[in-house]
Parts: structure tokens; C-alpha cells; sequence
């Protein structure tokens, strides 16, 4: 096929002019939640919905942690400019250090509450020992 | 070489893409699109191109292959093209609610949904593995109906053509006529939304009268915000990650599972489990509709 390598070379400096112009746009915002009725609103959108009866929002809106009435707790994720809903397995281990907290089963994940950080926590690694 | 219509329409789609942007940008979607995400999706339809290409004339053989078979020969004659093009449709349907219905064809088709955004470069995350799964069977009783092989693959083509330009939130509703047969964003939005009412509907092309007459329609409910992609989002922008992890899913399950169960993860609908692990989407269904605490008429299956 004599047209074919030109056709590709083509398309790929299509692809990143295309992907220039989305940067460039603006279109590289990371995802933000503002309030705690965002983030309830976003925890419902789960598949099948989540209803949390508490909430703890990273200071800066980066991610978010809930309980629900069964005691099951979800985060909030970032991704790009929008948030992955991840349900925690039971007793996964969460820690409070420095009053961030850590998710052992997504180690990308920091929230910074504004409240207290060991409310979340469940080992021992918290650093309300001393 | 068949001709291949979607190859002059990839200008036009870069076009479309740029005005797109720029619209989302004038009225302040900011979230209308992520430059990786668009990367990625714009990188899975280069790929999926190349794939087409590496194995777009094997398709065509064994289309001629079986149209030898095929009792009578209907030709190029001229009312052979609609009626072709409306067969064909059908055919897209049944293979397209068979994507979501049985996990080794969703394998290859789950890309197309990866992403979370809906725009129309989400269009563009086509599968690369379409053959390898086997999604041509499909189209074959097309040609062992007598229909010419070429004439079906530009069919094809144009059907997929159709259906980049419904990948918009830009477009809220076309006039009514047109709602009623022929697929649009709208319908096709339904169809990209992980919300538990809208889960396996809207399997059209072209035509959404299918899933009309097949009960597989919702329409889009303006109150209930759309959530785009999977039911497990995969929360990342790899574009391999993307393409193979359904595969590499199953691998994993059906080396794990009992054997008297390895088969059932190939055939089963995606989020089936042998030991009730995990959700398929009547389950979420279930699930939202007994948290619902007074399901209203909207909510009624739609026929
Ligand atoms: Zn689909
Ligand atoms: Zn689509």
C-alpha cells in the first residue's frame, strides 16, 4: 500500500496538533470538588448509588473519603478533570499521618481533611499513639 | 482493496473535533474534555485504523468466501444498496448488544466506553481487537444472503461514519421524526451512561428503531445527570491499558475460576461471577431500583 505511510504520518501529526489545541484550550484542569453537596451528588452517581452519611473533603477539593449506613467506605478519586468512584474492600487499611490521610489500596490518593484525620483511620500507624 | 469511506472521512472529523473544542470553550464546559483523555482516545482510533487495515482483507475474503455460498447473487443493483445498508444496520445491532451482553466480544468492544468524557473524540476509541474476536461473523449472513461483499463493507463503513457525529452533548435534541428512527446524541448518550436506568440500552447504528422493536430503548432524562464510561471506571489515561484490559481480565479469571466454570467467563455478560463476587448491570439495576424509594413513571421499562 504506497499511500498508506504518508496517510499515518498524517494522522499522527494530526492526533497531536488536536491534542496541542485541547491543551492549550484550557482543557487541563485538575478535578476539584467544592462543596460537601458536590461531593455527595458525585458519590450517588456510583453505579447502583452510594449514599453517605459522612463525608470528609480533602482541603483542597483533590479527593474525598465517605461512609455509608452499612459502614462501606468509598474515595473519591481523581482522574484528568473528573473523579473515580472506588469502593474500599472491608478493613482496608487507611492511616493518619500528619493529619493526611493514606489509602494503602490507592497509594495515589492524599486527603488532607479539615477535620480530624484519625476519625477515617482503622491501623495503627496513626499517630495518635503519643 | 474495497473502498473504504471512512478513510476521506478522517479530515472532516478533525474538523469537527476543533469546533467542538472551541464551542465547549466559548460557553465554559470545562469539563467537556482532558487533553489526555483526547489523546488517548484519538491514539486507540489511530490504532484501531492500522488494525482495520491489517485485517480489513481477510474480512473481505471470507465475505467472498461465503458469499460463493450464497444461493443467489443479488448484485450492484441499485435498491440492492438500501436495502443492504438497513440489513446491515440490523446486523450492527445484534452484534452490538452482543458486545455488552457476552464478555468476549465486550472484551474488544469495552474501549469504545473506557472513556469518561463524551465527545466527539470519544468517537474515535474504536477496537483494536475486533477481529481477533471474531465481530465479522456478524456480517456474514449479509453475504450468504447474496449481497456483494464491497457493497457491505462501504455500508459498514458509512454506518460507522453516522455514528461519530451523535458523540456530542452539543446537540440536545433533533426534531421529533427524526428522534423517532433514526439514532441520535441523545439516544446514543443513554447508551455511553453508567447510571443503573440506563445500563445495556440504546445498542443502535443507524437506526434506533431496533431497539425500539427489540426493548432495549430509554430514552435521555433530562433530570438525571449522565455519568459517562464504565461501570468500573478504569481511571487511567494508558492507552494499552485501555485496549487489553478486558482481555487480560479474563485471562485472570478464567485461569483462576473452578473448571467447570472457565467457560462461563467468556460467554457470561460482563460482571458475571461464578461466586456472586461481582455486579452485571441487572444487579446494579436491582439495587438502585429497591433504594428508589417511589419509582415514578419514568422509571418503568420503556417499550
Ligand atoms: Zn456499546
Ligand atoms: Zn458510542
Amino acid at each position: 500500500m504506497p499511500g498508506a505511510l504518508p496517510q499515518l504520518l498524517g494522522s499522527l501529526v494530526a492526533v497531536v496538533a488536536i491534542v496541542a489545541v485541547t491543551w492549550a484550550l484550557g482543557f487541563r484542569r485538575a478535578a476539584r470538588i467544592e462543596s460537601h453537596d458536590e461531593a455527595r451528588e458525585l458519590f450517588s452517581l456510583a453505579p447502583g448509588g452510594f449514599e453517605p452519611v459522612a463525608i470528609e473533603l480533602d482541603r483542597q477539593g483533590r479527593a474525598a473519603i465517605a461512609r455509608d449506613r452499612q459502614g462501606r467506605v468509598a474515595v473519591l478519586v481523581p482522574h484528568g478533570n473528573q473523579f473515580v468512584f472506588r469502593l474500599l474492600a472491608p478493613g482496608s487499611p487507611i492511616s493518619a499521618e500528619g493529619g493526611v490521610l493514606a489509602i494503602r489500596a490507592l497509594p495515589a490518593v492524599k486527603i488532607e481533611p479539615e477535620g480530624d484525620a484519625r476519625v477515617w483511620a482503622n491501623t495503627d500507624s496513626s499517630d495518635n499513639s503519643g | 482493496m474495497p473502498f473504504d469511506p471512512v478513510a476521506y472521512a478522517i479530515p472532516v472529523f478533525v474538523a469537527l473535533i476543533l469546533g467542538e473544542l472551541l464551542w465547549s470553550r466559548l460557553r465554559g464546559s470545562h469539563q467537556a474534555y482532558e487533553w489526555r483523555d483526547t489523546g488517548t482516545s484519538l491514539a486507540v482510533g489511530l490504532g484501531s485504523t492500522i488494525a482495520g487495515a491489517l485485517t480489513g482483507g481477510l474480512t473481505a475474503a471470507l465475505l467472498v468466501w461465503v458469499h460463493g455460498f450464497a444461493p443467489l447473487s443479488i448484485g450492484w443493483v441499485w435498491w440492492a444498496w438500501p436495502l443492504c445498508f438497513v440489513l446491515d444496520d440490523l446486523a450492527y445491532y445484534v452484534f452490538h448488544r452482543s458486545a455488552h451482553r457476552v464478555r468476549w466480544f465486550w472484551a474488544s468492544h469495552v474501549n469504545h466506553h473506557s472513556s469518561q468524557h463524551y465527545n466527539l473524540s470519544t468517537a474515535l476509541r474504536q477496537s483494536w481487537t475486533g477481529f481477533v474476536a471474531a465481530s465479522f461473523v456478524f456480517r456474514l449472513p449479509l453475504a450468504l444472503a447474496g449481497f456483494e461483499p464491497g457493497m457491505i463493507l462501504a455500508c459498514a463503513g458509512i454506518n460507522l461514519i453516522y455514528q461519530f457525529w451523535i458523540h456530542t452533548e452539543a446537540v440536545e435534541r433533533m426534531p421529533r421524526w427524526f428522534e423517532a428512527v433514526m439514532n441520535t446524541p441523545s439516544h446514543h448518550r443513554v447508551h455511553h451512561a453508567v447510571n443503573a436506568r440506563y445500563l445495556d440500552r440504546n445498542y443502535a447504528g443507524v437506526f434506533i428503531i431496533w431497539d425500539r422493536m427489540f426493548g432495549t430503548f430509554a430514552p435521555e432524562d433530562t433530570e438525571d445527570r449522565i455519568r459517562y464510561g464504565l461501570v468500573g471506571q478504569l481511571g487511567s489515561f494508558n492507552l494499552f491499558y485501555v485496549v487489553f484490559h478486558e482481555w487480560i481480565g479474563i485471562a485472570r479469571d478464567v485461569w483462576r475460576a473452578p473448571w467447570r466454570h472457565k467457560l462461563a467467563y467468556l460467554w457470561r455478560e460482563p460482571g458475571w461471577s461464578h461466586d456472586d463476587s461481582r455486579e452485571t448491570s441487572e444487579m446494579i439495576r436491582r439495587r438502585w431500583k429497591s433504594r428508589t424509594p417511589e419509582p415514578n413513571s419514568r422509571d418503568r421499562p420503556v417499550r
